[in-house]
């Protein structure tokens, strides 16, 4: 079965309008973080008619102010346990929402979540096949679709 | 009111919680299905229960069976609030007992939506 089209920008940015009140804008350059930064990814599996994972990707102070929002806190007030949550459902609700598209019958993993500087997520078995960048408020928002080559 | 609003995230939980508190409605929570048991077996039935899909230990659709399987229960609304978005898992929910479906990502305005479908938001 082949892949459809997912359309991630679309589906990132009406999950940021809906759920922080925050707009996503097209980023042109290349969706890499610079090696200093520390970054936060939430990432979910999908499996059955199409295997894979959706990645969200967003520096660690930008995922402390989307906890704040959705937490209802000041920034000082969110924690490490608050990030992770916060960046899980994200990346939980995007990975729902690329599974829609995908269309046939898969289930998704709960999300999980890790941080840091310049490392590199690899789902073994699955390559990229799409990658795409967004900024909100300046800041780079990554989100990666990870399919399994024969998909 | 008083309602459960059930999901394995505590953010998207204090989301709902605070558009419930908007509409008049008191909230319990709880993390997965199990959890949601116990506390309505400790606190007594609600008018309403928001339900995750995709949680650990008990997921949103064995919550669902086992709340309607349950006449001490009986008469709570059930509105599942979930990514999957797809109609099998839709048809799935209703015919396990939901009462109404949302999607992730959702608005205020849909959560009142579906809640007034039900007479419970004005
Ligand atoms: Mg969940």
């Amino acid at each position: 079965m082949d892949a459809p089209v997912v359309e991630l920008d679309r589906i990132a940015s009406d999950i940021w309008t809906a759920m922080l009140g925050l707009t996503l804008e097209p980023y042109h350059d290349a969706p890499v973080f610079p090696p200093d930064q520390r970054v936060a990814t939430g990432i979910v599996q999908i499996t059955g008619d199409f295997e894979g994972a959706v990645t969200v990707q967003l520096a660690e102070t930008k995922a402390r102010e989307v906890a704040a929002i959705m937490f209802a806190m000041g920034p000082d007030e969110i924690g490490e346990e608050e990030v992770s949550d916060a960046v899980g459902e994200l990346a939980n609700m995007t990975g729902g929402n690329v599974k829609s598209t995908l269309c046939g019958v898969c289930q998704l993993s709960l999300p999980s979540v890790t941080s840091g500087r310049d490392y590199h997520v690899s789902v073994p078995g699955t390559a990229v096949r799409d990658r795409i960048g967004m900024t909100c408020g300046g800041e780079l928002v990554v989100i990666t679709m990870l399919l399994r080559q024969d998909a | 009111m008083r309602a459960i609003v059930v999901d394995d995230s505590r953010a998207t939980r204090a989301i709902l919680v605070r558009i419930l508190a908007e509409l008049g409605f008191e909230c319990h929570q709880a993390a997965h299905g199990r959890e949601a048991l116990d506390l309505l077996a400790a606190q007594g039935v609600v008018e309403l229960a928001l339900v995750d899909w995709n949680m650990p230990v008990m997921d949103g659709l064995a919550f669902v069976r086992q709340v309607r399987a349950d006449g001490a229960l009986d008469g709570m609304k059930l509105v599942m609030v979930t990514t999957e978005g797809d109609t099998a898992h839709l048809v799935r929910a209703l015919e396990a007992g939901a009462d109404e479906y949302a999607m992730k990502p959702f608005t205020a305005a849909v959560i009142r939506e579906k809640l007034q479908l039900l007479d419970l938001a004005q």
